[in-house]
């Protein structure tokens, strides 16, 4: 008799959670949905005013996606993107893990400050940022290469990842780091093979968010590189596939789908270390 | 037992260093081993096509002179960002692609190119003046006049059929056929919004009616007048009773769309349209047709898009760039090049201007007079950085949608005088 | 875990000589602390810093793109003040953070709170959820266009079809309010996956006991939410609540693709204005001056939100 009753408010609370998401996963994925719709639609359906929008009604075509193979650099600027956006997070993440940990575990003069300045740069608005680091890069030697990218996208993710590990290394606890300290390791040797390894989900979430922002980025990317071989893919697809006034609409949502493909697979994988990360980061940030 | 591994670090490090090194060096070694290249910044042709020839004509060159040409296009709203970051970092490619106010804008960073424009002027025929005036800044020539883009009325002759209506041969005509138009369930449209299709019909329509924007002197405001208070007055009743809400909202695609569509009678537009009917194979071209841009109590004008080729002052390539331009004005070269674009790129040279392509489709045929009325930005004041900025600024789109959207039209005008003004006093010292 | 001193010694940094010294030297706290942030204070003065400077140094100068100005003080900052337009984008932007911001934060703790639940498919359910932030937003936007567009608007479509709008139904990007309403709408569904996923890493970091505790202490289900799930969800709060103040006050791509800041100026944005009057128009020491022109009051509201979070 119990069992029965909160079996069925059991079953009347899932009912209530499912019936609640249903409008957020709507919400969530129908642009996506017909940004995939569109990208297989033949123009003439495309353009055509008694169409019904949400399917397709004249045959699902590949031509869009044939299109962005064949006449374009698409897989070229695949590479790219990945090249760099692996390269950047991996440099910002090393630079993040040293800072994090300093500014969290250390007492030394300034480290408040330190911290807040570290933030601060958070806020400086790119807008206009890039017209004087376009300055910066070509003092480098590295414009018009994907270098240029790889050097400058560490400047919003170690802010961020600094902070997010920061949080994470707070929770470690002290004890741990100063037996390994009263044994004898150094603190270099505590912070790699102690601490560390207790910070892997924050890593990952770090990651993980570096991953997403440089993949996505479009400002520098558009302005510090200019020859197709060394664009990245958001802004191969918007600069090569917009046409003044005649979109290639099938084509460019043909590109955003498959430009959303790597990010989306790192977080299917990586989605449980995301959550448990920015738990412990955000928490005690 | 240290020793060595402070060694074998050592090694380690040395080694990934000029590992490193090499890498990076890898990247960039074609730059040096390579002959010498030169490079143009331009925009993502909006018949596709035209971009094709050019790219031809680029590499013919490259081989010709021993040099590689590299042709980058983007998208056209991208060029702005790109030129402010090369013209900032002094790098970047050796010739880009003008628009609007672009050689006046960056004044102090192209490179002269007057021997250039005197020297094909004398070759083929002269410069149209409207043309020429878009690369002649206080202090000397900064681009060469490339094409314009005629602006001629766009419309459906199926619609107008239906209606029993011939083509306006004024503004005031294109109100009255519009109201009928609108009823029949085929509005015209013409874009109060911030994009640039909607300068390019402002300038025209006001000029049409007398009104100005800037006195002769380049640097008066003289937009809040009687006679812009008639255009004005036209846009009101044109967006009441002719157009649909939507043209507050369009972007440079979306009249293109609108007529696609079959929806739209009437828009006033370059010839794209209906090049990418006919490239899609969509039965609508047929119905698609062209006849001049309207006239008004002042005559006809009209403000094409006009877009020049200018060298950066930082350039080690600025004689090679002259050279590859003289070879893009090349009789056969232009003449290819026009075709390509099937009529959509107008020369700015008198002896281009007779090009068999005009005559071949009946549907072109008009477009050649377009220059008889075309000016530049800012007529009757010479074409400089302040106009540019009214149009990036949106200031004649936002006075006509302030006024259509229930302001009155004398407030909207003193508004506009106030940003004109504002836009002028900005200027730039060269 | 027992990494003796012994194996660190074998590595060859064993204390001798002036090696040693050096070690020792190293090993302090504070020589430490400072060695190793030292990379990542570099590499954010290079890249961060200067630039920063050259922008503020743009913003008191006639700057102009490709040639050099003088200096003019805050000459800049009262132009843009006296204007209506820049007044405009004020309001703009602060309407648009507030409403937006406060959609995302009701929005993602509901979001959150379901997410949280046991249910089947629950990776699959966070990764749709999560779908939006991970697409790259200046393609996204594009696609959200296409669905707000005058002539092929899917939203409008359908609204039509179900009897909802009377036609031709509301100009999504045409007449302000709605254009704003678009506006937001996108900022929320690209930001509301950051809110929820990481409000939903500070619910399941609450332990069961204090709701166990709640429950015998005969608390409904919104008094569990308000008093033992909100105070601790507090501290993640202040920190998303603050990432997404800054990101969407700083936001670009949504309005650029969207509006471009029309109609009628009714939806620039600090950065979309900046772009335009500082990039399009060529005016460069104004367009600092528009985008850094709330730097000092930001940066003041994250230092005293920082020292909040600190406390907590």
């Amino acid at each position: 008799m119990a069992s029965a009753a909160s079996r069925g408010a059991r079953w009347r609370s899932a009912a209530f959670g499912y019936a609640n998401l249903v409008p957020f996963i709507f919400f969530a994925l129908f642009p996506f949905y017909f940004m995939l719709v569109t990208s297989l639609k033949s123009n003439a359906e495309l353009y055509n005013l008694k169409a019904v929008p949400f399917w397709i009604q004249t045959g699902l075509i590949t031509d869009h996606y044939r299109y962005l193979f064949e006449r374009t650099d698409f897989l070229t600027w695949m590479r790219n993107s990945l090249i760099i956006s692996v390269v950047a997070t991996g440099i910002s993440l090393v630079l993040a893990i040293l800072a994090g940990y300093s500014l969290a575990r250390l007492r030394f003069r300034g480290v408040g400050a330190f911290g807040t300045a570290v933030f601060i740069t958070y806020l400086v608005p790119p807008t206009l940022l890039f017209l004087p680091l376009s300055q910066v890069v070509v003092w480098l030697g590295i414009s018009d290469t994907i270098w240029a990218l790889i050097v400058t996208y560490p400047t919003f993710l170690v802010p961020f990842s600094t902070w997010l590990l920061m949080g994470y290394f707070r929770t470690v606890p002290r004890e741990i780091e100063e037996c390994a300290l009263v044994d004898g390791a150094s603190r270099m040797q505590t912070l790699l093979r102690i601490v560390l390894p207790m910070a892997v989900p924050g890593i990952v979430c770090a990651a993980l968010f570096g991953f997403t922002l440089t993949w996505n980025e479009f400002i520098y990317a558009l302005t510090f590189v200019s020859q197709t071989t060394a664009k990245t893919a958001v802004v191969g697809v918007t600069s090569d596939l917009i046409r003044g006034d005649i979109y290639y609409w099938g084509s460019l949502m043909a590109g955003a789908v498959l430009a959303s493909v790597p990010v989306v697979i790192c977080y299917v994988f990586f989605l449980d270390y995301y959550v448990s990360g920015l738990t412990a980061g955000a928490v005690k940030g | 037992m240290r020793a060595r591994s402070r060694r074998e670090f050592l090694r380690v490090a040395s080694g990934a260093t000029a590992g490193m090194a090499s890498w990076l060096a890898l990247g960039r070694a074609p730059a040096f081993a390579q002959k010498r290249e030169l490079t143009f910044l331009s925009w993502n042709h909006f018949v596709p096509k035209s971009d094709d020839e050019l790219r031809k004509q680029a590499e013919a060159f490259g081989k010709q002179a021993g040099v590689t040409v590299r042709v980058d296009t983007i998208a056209h709203l991208q060029l702005d960002a790109k030129f402010a970051a090369e013209a900032q970092s002094q790098s970047g490619h050796d010739m880009i692609r003008t628009h609007g106010a672009v050689p006046f804008v960056y004044e102090n960073a192209l490179a002269d190119v007057g021997d250039l424009v005197d020297k094909l002027g004398k070759q083929y025929g002269g410069w149209y003046p409207f043309a020429a005036e878009i690369g002649q800044t206080g202090s000397g020539w900064r681009a060469v006049p490339w094409f314009w883009i005629s602006f001629p009325a766009t419309y459906n002759q199926a619609h107008f059929k239906k209606a029993g209506l011939e083509t306006p041969r004024t503004w005031a005509e294109l109100l009255k056929h519009g109201k009928i138009l609108k009823k029949q369930g085929n509005p015209v449209g013409i874009p109060i919004s911030h994009c640039s299709d909607t300068h390019s019909t402002y300038w025209s329509v006001a000029w049409s009616y007398g009104a100005k924007v800037l006195e002769a002197d380049g640097k008066t405001p003289a937009i809040n007048s009687d006679k812009t208070a008639e255009v004005v007055e036209w846009y009101k009743e044109l967006f009441k009773e002719a157009m649909e809400p939507e043209v507050l909202s369009w972007d440079d695609a979306s009249n293109n769309r609108f007529i696609l569509s079959g929806k739209g009678s009437w828009i006033h537009n370059p010839i794209s349209p209906y090049n990418a009917a006919l490239a899609n194979k969509q039965p609508i071209a047929d119905d698609i047709n062209h006849h001049n841009s309207p006239a008004g109590p002042a005559g006809t004008h009209s403000g094409p898009p006009i877009l020049g080729l200018a060298i950066w002052k930082f350039s080690k390539n600025v004689e090679l760039a002259k050279e590859f331009i003289q070879f893009l004005y090349r009789k056969e070269n232009f003449d290819a090049w026009i075709v390509a674009s099937n009529a959509f790129n107008h020369p700015p040279l008198r002896h281009f201007a007779d090009h068999p392509i005009w005559a071949r489709n009946p549907k072109f045929a008009m477009l050649p007079k377009e220059a008889e009325f075309a000016h530049a930005r800012g007529w009757p004041g010479k074409p400089n950085d302040a106009v540019g900025r009214v149009e990036s600024n949106y200031v004649l789109a936002d006075m006509v949608a302030k006024a259509v959207g229930g302001m009155p039209t004398k407030r909207a005008m003193e508004w506009a005088q106030d940003q004109v003004a504002r836009a002028v006093k900005g200027q730039l010292k060269a | 875990m027992a990494v003796g001193s012994r194996a660190f010694e074998a590595a060859g940094l064993g204390p001798t000589g002036r090696l040693a010294r050096v070690h020792e030297w190293w090993e302090q706290e504070h020589v430490f602390g400072y060695g190793l942030i030292l990379p990542a204070l570099l590499l954010l003065a290079c890249l961060v810093a200067y630039p920063f400077g050259m922008a503020i140094y743009f913003s008191l100068s006639d700057y102009w793109v490709g040639s050099p100005g003088a200096f003019v003080g805050l000459a800049n900052y009262r132009e843009i003040l006296g204007n209506e337009v820049f007044r405009q984008t004020v309001q703009n932007s602060f309407v648009f953070t507030a409403i937006a911001l406060t959609f995302k934060t009701v929005l993602g703790v509901w979001l959150a709170l379901l997410l949280a639940r046991n249910l089947r498919f629950k990776r699959l359910l966070r990764g749709a959820v999560l779908l939006p932030w991970v697409i790259p937003t200046a393609l996204s936007t594009l696609g959200w266009w296409w669905m707000f567009d005058s002539l092929y608007s899917v939203v409008n479509w359908t609204a039509l079809r179900l009897g909802l709008m009377s036609p031709p139904g509301p100009n999504w990007l045409g007449q302000a309010g709605y254009a704003m309403a678009a506006v937001i709408a996108v900022n929320v569904w690209r930001g509301l996956p950051f809110f929820a996923i990481t409000v939903l890493a500070g619910l399941v970091s609450i332990p069961r006991e204090y709701y166990e505790a709640a429950e015998v202490d005969g608390a409904g289900s919104w008094g569990r939410f308000r008093h033992v799930t909100l105070p601790l969800l507090k501290p993640v709060l202040a920190v998303v609540i603050l990432f997404s103040t800054i990101f969407t006050f700083s936001d670009f791509n949504i309005v650029y693709v969207l509006t471009r800041g029309g109609p009628v100026n009714s939806t620039h944005l600090f950065a979309t204005l900046a772009y335009q009057v500082g990039l399009n128009g060529g005016n460069l020491g104004q367009g600092a001056a528009i985008s850094l022109f709330l730097f000092p009051m930001l940066a003041a509201v994250v230092f005293m939100q920082l020292r909040y979070i600190r406390k907590e």
